[in-house]
């Protein structure tokens, strides 16, 4: 066994005179599924984006592939969530003005893809997201759970290392929850991708491979490995 | 009942919303308070201009007193200028000892002092001002009240004289001060560009308000549909955004008063282009503050109804039409074609004769509309044709534009109206400009001042004067008191004379006679005729015309007069006719000297109070004309700093209504120079249609209005591309403004929801 693809250790953070993380770690391997649960406002999704290198913690390190994220300056870290990590969130992060296929193309064209070869390759994920038939709506003309497809077929468009999903199916009725999380973990599988899973939904933790808890800042592992 | 209480909801929501409601609501009434305190001020500067004329009149001196009483002043003028700046001076001397008092005055100076005004004693004690207190070199004994002076800033004062004395060409008694306001009519021409201009002027910010009130709609609408989930039904939600806009006005004008009332104090530290006002000369006439107070609650709630036309809010949200209804066009030609058909049946009729003002405003105001309501439909159709490749910018921006392209379009609108409007004027003032300006005929290679008065030989050594052309002229005529048959005699130097005049050859002691120039009775210049001098100070004096008359030409003198009559060299005439008639000399001097001109105005004004020296010029402007043009100017500069303003918030509003959406595109990794080109694209493509639109229109309409007035249709492309520059300059700056609050909002902080 490697050591791990992404690792973070002894992270603070406070927002304010409100501490986020007091003290929070965790370790990912490639192509490795982790759920991180807890309640609300204990700092799932602040450990999501210092891991992933959106937020700098106020201390502790983030070390992803042998670097330390913290040290790379932003457009180093830009560039690293460009090529390597792709993102989900709950809601709001479609760009409303463009078609479902340049949605998907998007990180690909970030990445220096000519259009038409960005949305060419962006179409196969369409289809094994089966939302092929979405291409040329906009984000306003689908469903919740077909918007939630088509940020998951932007996330692995770029083949990323690590996935990092925060309340993926927050917004979704359960029916839909479930077939977007299968959709997700299958993807993933399949491109060994690794994924950090924010979520405070047992039934959707229940698709990791690993689930840890994250209580007043710091974290818990659960070592339930399946 | 239950509509006020929708009413008042909406306007507790505005009041009561939170930090992000409360934010929204203090834009949108700053955004209106800017764009009613410039109503207000525009209302109220033809009261001060009034104003003015009213300060001007109460302190003008009441001349034609024949007899001295206790009660009687000798009054000069002593007017001089200063580094550009006008300074208006009077000589008084009482003549008994209850003198009549000008207003700001509570006794006249005595010989040797002075009353100056707050602004020229400040000039006078400043550094700035040492060569001035050269100049007017007397003890400063009281400062002019306000209600003598008729600008806060103006330079003016008063000098106690113990030598003047009438009848002498410079004093006059006067047994009083203030004098009816004369009441002046505008010339017709310049009334119409007066008209104009402050409807171009006004059009800009009206469609700057209707953009104001619209700020932060997005949010708005989610929160109605908030509402429509707990039950408010469809006209609910209407009456509740309407009372919200109702608050926002309201507020906006109470904001729109203050910002008037704090302009309205600070005025009289305010000069522009050299124009001060009173802060009380401010006044704003009544039928404008009902009409703004009225009417803008009423536009505010009738501009949020027509924006919501397109967005059907549901209780799970709010759905714009998602099949888009493109914009039709003919309905848009409707305004601007309706403005060329009040305009056209005025061409060629001179303003004044038949001169429909209401008619000509009408037709400008249509066609500017037309620049307002073409805009959108434009850039719909021309981003819709747009591909979204190249970059990921562009590409951004154009799908931003392509599924709403209003938006932006609304946000150029103002600097679009403005512009063009900016343009129209331009091209009228261009056009008439040959009305009110000419050339004067000065030669300014022979001489670059002229001095006039009793200065003696003050010039003689004066640093910087490279030369002078001295001549003296008087008036003669048989009987003493004649005023028709009157001939002139210039006297001077060979040398001198040769510079009025072209002489075949010139000793001293000849005599020439030039049959031309200024209307002579040459028939007097018969040698051996007994002439009386008439001109003020040398009354009482005769001269006999010599026996051998020379015949010269005209020449210009270095001021642009054809001078004729008799030229008489210095020793043919007495040597009190030299020294009593008036004198011009014509100066010219280094213009390397710095300072020489006020060298020169030292000079001649210590030794001759009311003594003149003008500045020679090629060019001439009309007074009025010069000032319409810089009120233009100011008011120019005025609405494009307000449509800057407004640009920028709604640039900011917008990209708050983004924040999530940018963070997310940040998140994964999205460069920040991506997302500001984005912006910047998202501007530039419908200020750049915008511009072309004003461009055109504001071509058109300044033909147009030429045309109107008898002028050839010319279009001035310097100008157009002056003025389209501006307006693009404004909005890049707008943009570069707008990268602060934009970097700010892809912080990742945007991310979090808890």
């Amino acid at each position: 066994m490697t050591g791990p693809l992404l690792h973070a250790e002894n992270l603070h953070k406070t927002y304010r005179s409100t501490p986020a993380l007091e003290g929070a770690g965790l370790a990912i391997s490639a192509g490795e599924i982790v759920a991180v649960m807890g309640p609300s406002g204990s700092g799932k999704s602040t450990l999501l984006q210092c891991m992933a290198g959106i937020v700098r913690p106020d201390s502790g390190t983030v070390t992803y592939d042998g670097r330390v994220l913290s040290e790379l300056g932003d457009a180093e870290r830009s560039r690293l969530r460009r090529a390597d990590f792709g993102f989900v969130f709950q809601f709001g992060q479609l760009v409303p003005e463009l078609t479902c296929v340049e949605n998907v193309a998007l990180p690909l064209r970030l990445a220096g893809r000519r259009r038409r070869d960005a949305e060419q390759a962006a179409l196969p994920w369409l289809e094994r997201l089966e939302i092929a038939g979405l291409a040329g709506k906009r984000p306003g003309e689908i469903s919740g759970g077909e918007g939630q497809r088509v940020a998951v077929a932007r996330a692995l468009a770029c083949s990323p290392r690590v996935v990092f999903a925060d309340e993926p199916t927050g917004a979704l009725d359960s029916l839909n929850g479930e077939r977007v999380m299968e959709l997700l973990t299958a993807a993933a599988r399949q491109s060994r991708a690794a994924v950090v899973l924010v979520t405070h939904e047992a039934r959707v933790a229940a698709y990791a491979d690993r689930e840890i808890v994250v209580r007043d800042g710091r974290t818990r592992d659960l070592e339930s490995s399946r | 009942m239950t509509a006020w209480k929708d009413l008042a909801m909406g306007a507790g929501f505005a009041l009561r919303g939170g930090r992000e409601g409360w934010a929204r609501t203090v834009l949108t009434a700053l955004g209106v308070g800017l764009g009613v305190a410039l109503l207000l001020l525009a209302g109220a500067v033809p009261s001060a201009l009034a104003e003015r004329d009213v300060r001007g009149a109460g302190r003008a001196p009441l001349t034609g007193a024949e007899a001295a009483s206790a009660s009687t002043v000798l009054f000069g003028w002593a007017d001089t200028r200063y580094r550009g700046e006008d300074i208006t001076g009077f000589l008084v001397r009482p003549e008994g000892a209850d003198p009549v008092l000008p207003l700001g005055l509570s006794a006249l100076p005595g010989p040797g002092e002075m009353a100056a005004s707050p602004a020229l004693v400040e000039l006078l004690e400043s550094p700035s001002g040492a060569l001035l207190r050269e100049r007017l070199d007397y003890r400063v004994t009281a400062v002019i009240a306000d209600e003598g002076l008729v600008s806060p800033a103006e330079l003016v004062y008063y000098a106690g004289s113990d030598t003047l004395e009438v009848p002498s060409g410079s004093a006059e008694r006067i047994s009083g001060f203030g004098v009816p306001v004369v009441d002046e009519d505008l010339d017709p021409l310049l009334l119409f560009l007066v008209v104009i201009g402050f409807a171009a002027l006004l059009m800009p910010v009206a469609v700057f308000i209707a953009t104001a009130v619209r700020f932060g709609g997005e949010r708005r609408d989610r929160r109605l549909a908030a509402l429509r989930l707990v039950g408010a039904d469809r006209r609910a939600v209407r009456r509740i955004a309407a009372g919200e806009s109702l608050a926002g006005a309201v507020l906006g004008l109470g904001f729109g008063a203050l910002f008037f009332a704090l302009g309205r104090q600070s005025a009289s530290g305010v000069r522009l282009f050299g124009k001060s006002v009173f802060p009380e000369d401010l006044d704003v006439p009544p039928w404008l503050a009902v009409l703004v107070a009225v009417g803008l609650p009423v536009v505010a709630v009738a501009v949020t109804l027509f924006a919501m036309r397109g967005a059907v809010i549901e209780p799970l949200g709010v759905v714009r039409e998602t099949r888009r209804v493109r914009r039709r066009v003919w309905w848009r030609l409707v305004a601007p074609v309706l403005g060329a058909a009040l305009l056209l049946p005025l061409a060629g009729r001179e303003p004044g004769s038949g001169f429909s003002l209401v008619q000509l405003v009408a037709g400008t105001l249509l066609l500017l509309t037309g620049v307002t309501v073409l805009l959108p439909w434009l850039v719909e159709a021309a981003v819709s044709r747009v591909r979204g490749g190249g970059g990921v910018s562009w590409q951004l921006a154009i799908r931003r534009l392509q599924v709403d392209s209003g938006g932006a379009a609304r946000q150029v609108n103002g600097i679009a109206v403005a512009v063009a409007g900016a343009i129209a004027l331009y091209t009228a003032l261009v056009g008439i400009e040959s009305s009110f300006t000419g050339p004067t005929g000065h030669d300014t290679d022979r001489a670059q001042l002229s001095a006039s008065g009793r200065f003696g030989d003050a010039l003689t050594g004066v640093e910087g004067v490279t030369g002078t052309v001295t001549v003296a002229s008087a008036w003669l005529a048989a009987r003493p008191g004649e005023q028709q048959d009157v001939l002139n005699v210039t006297v001077g130097s060979c040398a001198d004379l040769a510079e009025v005049a072209a002489l075949p050859s010139c000793a001293d002691g000849d005599v020439f006679i030039v049959d031309g120039g200024e209307t002579n009775a040459i028939g007097l210049a018969v040698p051996g005729n007994d002439l009386h001098v008439l001109s003020s100070g040398a009354e009482g004096l005769t001269w006999t015309v010599p026996e051998n008359l020379t015949p010269a030409g005209t020449r210009p003198d270095p001021g642009g007069v054809v001078r004729g009559g008799l030229f008489a060299t210095t020793a043919a005439v007495s040597p009190e006719l030299w020294e009593a008639a008036p004198r011009t000399v014509y100066v010219s001097v280094d213009a390397s000297v710095p300072d020489v001109v006020e060298y020169v105005r030292n000079a001649v004004q210590t030794a001759d109070r009311t003594a003149s020296v003008a500045q020679l010029t090629r060019i001439e402007v009309s007074d009025e004309f010069a000032g319409i043009r810089t009120g233009l100017l100011v008011g120019a500069a005025c609405v494009l700093a307000l449509i800057g303003a407004s640009l920028l918030v709604g640039q900011i509003e917008q990209l708050r209504e983004r924040r999530r959406l940018l963070s997310t595109l940040v998140a994964f990794g999205t460069r920040r120079a991506t997302l500001s080109l984005s912006v910047l694209w998202q501007t530039a493509i419908p200020v750049l249609l915008g511009l072309v639109v004003a461009s055109m229109v504001g071509a058109l309409l300044g033909g147009f209005l030429l045309r109107l007035v008898g002028r050839p249709m010319s279009v001035d492309w310097t100008s157009i591309g002056l003025l389209a520059g501006v307006g693009g300059g404004v909005v890049l700056t707008v943009t570069v403004l707008s990268l602060a609050p934009l970097a700010r909002m892809m912080r990742p902080n945007g991310l979090r929801t808890e």
